[in-house]
């Protein structure tokens, strides 16, 4: 067990490395987009030179500093110039290799992430991120602890009274439900329940409006996070435990004397809840990528918002930062589904050699 | 245990049926076969072969095959509805933009019949009616004759702005907390004359406790006002000017100031109205001023606060015939000459023109343009010079044209889901939509198949140390969370048809390449495999012709519910605007497709989603049903084929 939870650990953190390496290298490639008045992109750049992406130098030749205005010289890619009369203020970028081993060092040694350009200048990722992970995180959770119990019920009761004519709405509703995109499920709710009837607000309310609002602004996303991965849970469960019911060893618990409840909370329940565990904790991750659409239409100030609104920016110091959080948390929930399969999978537990 | 005791009995009764007889003579018995040899004959009953099996179990299931049957007339729509949509359906109309969905037959019922509910339009106050008490918007917003007053309706709404269009309510004077009085000047002037006997009478809502309005006049053109009266309590107060002016015989022109003092220094003046009678036995007051034009009153000394409250705007609500403003009469102005001669050309005859109308110069604005022959110009109201070149005179002309002739609709059209901001058709669009979105599906699928069997052969057929690289390859690849993906390929290559083919590329053969490995070990070490590598086959043949066709059933199926996945993704991708757009198009196969997919118009009928929201609703609709559909199929084609793994999900 030591073994496989270090093994299956570092190779974790080798895809993570990887990730964050090769997604740095290439957004770095993208153009770059400075910030839009003066006075930021002044601090901006001093910025980028004291965190060691850029390098600073003054040019002073009068004819090397028409050739740049005329673009007849051309700079490294994203490097950026102040005109002030008679010189020039270049600031232009080290290599890759080397702005990303700074980045790397900024992070581990300060939890410096760099600071936005667009979308809010001049202010750390971090903060920025900061303030948008409590309310992603927080609506992510409360979907995951509503949809895990409608799901198992729906997929015991499907597989219990299997080929019945609950079973077989359940199956329609499933497959309904796990074929439409989220993002349509999420627009009808706003338009029926948000709009139309008007029992839930339309909009996320903003973060000073206090009260039962609150409360009644989270039912509607939650639901359109939710629907999909209902339906994808009650599946599962539903298959899981139909394979389980009609195994040897729970005909031997019934013939041993047990009652049919007794079986099935026993015996069955327990042996089908070996693969959704892991499943369930895979889901996390699902749920929180389509939470990016969901905030996007319910105007939620979360991660997912702020993606999507640095992504439109070209704001890419930014979307460095959102992706790498999203990486960590995608990857963790994979050690996490790799290590509760070791706890919960004896073949596993006895240690990873063949 | 009684119902079986019962059917013991029953069958006792009647002891030939259901038990057998056992005294029947051994001579009742013969043999089938005894002398034949029945194991070369033919069948009697035809064979069935592998696809005509898999075929009745897929025929077993009704609801996928109504499913089925819905999905391909979805499909065959996709084809022929763009096929044969006018081009002009298509195209950007804005005069035609926003027209809600009308249905023939439906619209008999009330619904869908070309009419708009439009709420919360501000009421032109002088449209009222006195007799049912109800006003309608401006004209110019809203040709009234096209309202359906039946279903008008008005109603108040606060209104706090200091605009015209808020009537009553009261106006706020307040002293601000570090100063202890506050003077407000009206921004007219009161006239009174002394023959009038003017009556000045102040209505004041409330006034806090402590506070003390003094009522000030410039009484001798000065500009020094001076105070003349002052109040503390709210109500009514009536002043009779000659009773504070000395010597009133020459008319008096002033502007009133109110001055709020209070000791504590923080007090609070709701001024209601501010009267003027003529004589004290006069029952309307000759000047009666309140809300709006009172809330223009500016603080002149002290510091504080103005503002209005209570006050409220008469909204109305009501249903509205979009089709018959878009294609009724509409006024165009600065026609250029060659415009009008455009349009008159190939209508010179029911217009009413003689065939050389040009040639004889006639002055259309004096031309009485004939009704009901279908001409498009209504009437030519006016025209202006344009300059000339040579002896030719030019023209701009005001023009009153009847739309739908104009452009050449018979009749109004029916537009089933409506138009969208471009003036668009939506249910055409919808079509193209949904074929753009299919054939991307498609393609995309292929493009991953592709990848995935190639990827999966290799990695299955050759196994150990190759197998174990290339899935922990494939491992990586498939962990990065899509939203990097997306950043990073939108980011280096745009939005656009290309980043969206490479986002869905990318990690997208990930899940055909594990199905093909498996099957390669499945049959990898079959004999007719050893036998073929004994013969000498290279690996190459062995994949390609011995095992791959053996495990292409099941890899086909896994390929089909990957294209719902992908239309899915592809949708969500250009939901979020970083797949294909508008203005966007590209070629597959000889064929132009339009660059709008479902995901684009769900995205376009975001903006519009309250006050349209057929625009998001219909669709949403087109994509749900495509999408449970095809997944339907995808799962009857799989129980069907591999009926192992019915129910496996």
């Amino acid at each position: 067990m030591i073994r496989y939870t270090i093994i299956r650990t570092l190779w974790i953190f080798i895809i993570l490395f990887t990730v964050v390496s090769v997604n740095f290298s290439l957004l770095r490639l993208a153009p770059e987009y400075p910030p839009p008045t003066p006075e930021e992109q002044e601090i901006y750049y001093s910025r980028q030179v004291r965190d060691g992406l850029m390098t600073m130098r003054l040019e002073r030749d009068s004819e090397t500093i028409q050739g740049i205005k005329d673009n007849e010289i051309e700079l490294p890619r994203n490097s950026f110039y102040f005109d002030e009369g008679d010189l020039l203020r270049i600031y232009e970028p080290v290599p890759i290799a080397r702005q990303y081993v700074r980045w790397m060092g900024n992070i581990l040694t300060e939890w410096n992430w760099g600071v936005s350009q667009t979308v809010q200048a001049n202010v750390p990722v971090f903060t920025i991120l900061q303030s948008r992970i409590p309310v992603t995180v927080m609506l992510n959770l409360v979907a995951l602890f509503f949809y895990i119990p409608i799901g198992f019920a729906l997929g015991i009761l499907a597989a219990l009274k299997k080929n019945s004519l609950t079973d077989n709405a359940i199956s329609l509703g499933v497959m309904i439900f796990i074929s439409i995109p989220s993002f349509v499920v999420m627009s009808i709710l706003v338009l029926v329940f948000g709009y139309q009837l008007g029992w839930f607000p339309s909009q996320y309310p903003p973060a000073d409006l206090r009260g039962m609002v609150r409360l009644y602004a989270l039912v509607l996303p939650v639901l359109g996070l939710s629907f999909g991965a209902i339906a994808g849970l009650t599946r599962t469960t539903r298959a899981e435990l139909t394979e389980v019911l009609t195994s040897e060893f729970l005909l031997l618990a019934r013939t041993k004397g047990l009652t049919r409840p007794q079986a099935v909370v026993r015996h069955a329940m327990r042996n089908s809840m070996v693969p959704l565990v892991p499943g369930i904790i895979a889901s996390f991750v699902g749920l929180l990528s389509g939470s990016v659409i969901i905030e996007r239409i319910y105007s939620i100030p979360g991660t997912g918002r702020i993606f999507v609104n640095a992504m439109l920016a070209n704001d890419y110091n930014l979307v460095i930062g959102i992706t790498a959080f999203y990486t960590v948390i995608s990857l963790f929930a994979v050690l996490l589904v790799d290590l509760s399969y070791g706890v919960v999978d004896p073949r596993i537990r006895m240690g990873g050699r063949k | 245990m009684a119902s079986k005791d019962k059917k013991i009995r029953k069958i006792k009764e009647k002891p030939n049926q259901g038990f057998i007889d056992e005294n029947i003579s051994k001579s009742h018995f013969d043999f089938v076969q005894k002398d034949e040899k029945i194991f070369d004959k033919k069948f009697d009953t035809k064979p069935i072969g592998y696809f005509r099996d898999a075929m009745t179990r897929f025929a077993k299931n009704k609801t996928n095959v109504y499913a089925t049957a819905i999905l391909f007339f979805m499909i065959f729509l996709s084809i022929i509805v763009p096929m044969t949509t006018e081009k002009r359906f298509t195209g950007q109309e804005y005069e035609l933009r926003f027209l809600p969905p009308r249905v023939p037959i439906v619209e008999r019922f009330g619904i869908m019949d070309g009419k708009e509910s439009v709420r919360d339009q501000q009421v032109d106050r002088s449209t009222i009616d006195p007799e049912t008490n109800l006003g309608v918007p401006d004209a110019d917003q809203f040709n009234p004759e096209l309202i359906d007053y039946e279903t008008l309706e008005n109603y108040p709404l606060d209104c706090t702005s200091r605009e015209e269009r808020c009537y009553g309510g009261q106006n706020r004077l307040i002293i601000e907390s570090d100063d202890d009085f506050v003077t407000l000047r009206s921004n007219h002037g009161f006239n009174f004359a002394p023959w009038e006997n003017p009556i000045l009478e102040i209505e004041i809502h409330s006034l806090t406790q402590g506070g003390t309005v003094e009522l000030q006049l410039d009484f001798d053109g000065d500009e020094v006002f001076e105070t003349f009266a002052t109040i503390a309590e709210p109500g009514k107060h009536q002043f009779v000017i000659d009773d504070y002016v000395t010597d009133f015989t020459m008319p008096l022109s002033t502007q009133l100031q109110f001055r709020l003092s209070s000791a504590d220094g923080s007090a609070e003046l709701l001024l209601d109205a501010i009267n003027v009678y003529h004589g004290d036995t006069a029952e309307e007051p000759a000047t009666n001023i309140y809300g709006q034009p009172m809330s223009l009153y500016t603080i002149v000394d002290g510091s504080g606060s103005y503002n209005r409250r209570n006050a409220e705007i008469l909204m109305s609500s009501f249903r509205y015939d979009r089709y018959a403003e878009a294609f009724g009469e509409r006024t165009r102005t600065a026609v250029s000459t060659s415009g009008v001669r455009a349009i008159l050309d190939d209508n010179t005859e029911i217009c009413g023109l003689p065939e050389d109308y040009i040639e004889q110069e006639i002055n259309l604005v004096n031309h009485e343009f004939p009704e009901g022959t279908g001409c498009p110009i209504l009437n030519i109201t006016s025209r202006r010079p344009a300059g000339s070149a040579g002896d030719i005179q030019f023209y701009n002309y005001t023009l009153i044209v009847d739309y739908a002739a104009l452009r050449g609709y018979d009749e109004i059209p029916y537009f089933y889901f409506g138009t969208d901001a471009s003036g668009r058709d939506l249910f055409a669009l919808s079509w193209i939509a949904l074929r753009t979105s299919l054939m991307l599906g498609v393609v995309i699928s292929l493009i991953n198949i592709t990848i995935g069997i190639f990827y999966g052969a290799i990695e299955g057929y050759y196994g150990g140390k190759t197998d174990l690289l290339m899935e922990r390859f494939a491992e990586i690849i498939g962990r990065i969370p899509w939203l990097v993906t997306l950043s990073i390929f939108v980011a280096l290559l745009g939005p656009g048809f290309m980043t969206l083919i490479f986002i869905l590329v990318f990690s997208g053969w990930i899940g055909i390449s594990s199905v093909t490995r498996t099957q390669f070990y499945r049959y990898k070490g079959r004999e007719y495999v050893l036998a073929s590598r004994t013969l000498g086959a290279k690996d190459s043949r062995l994949i390609f012709r011995h095992i791959l066709p053996n495990a292409i059933g099941t890899i086909i199926t896994a390929s089909i519910l990957s294209i719902p996945l992908v239309i899915f993704a592809e949708s969500t991708i250009s939901y979020l605007g970083f797949g294909i757009g508008h203005g966007t198009s590209f070629k597959l196969l000889g064929v132009q497709f339009s660059g709008v997919s479902i995901g684009v118009l769900m995205a376009d009928g975001r903006n519009h989603m309250f006050a349209r929201p057929y625009l998001t609703v219909f669709p949403a609709i087109i994509i749900s049903i495509l999408m449970i559909t095809f997944n339907m199929f995808g799962n009857a084609l799989r129980d069907a084929f591999n009926p192992s793994l019915r129910g496996v999900e």
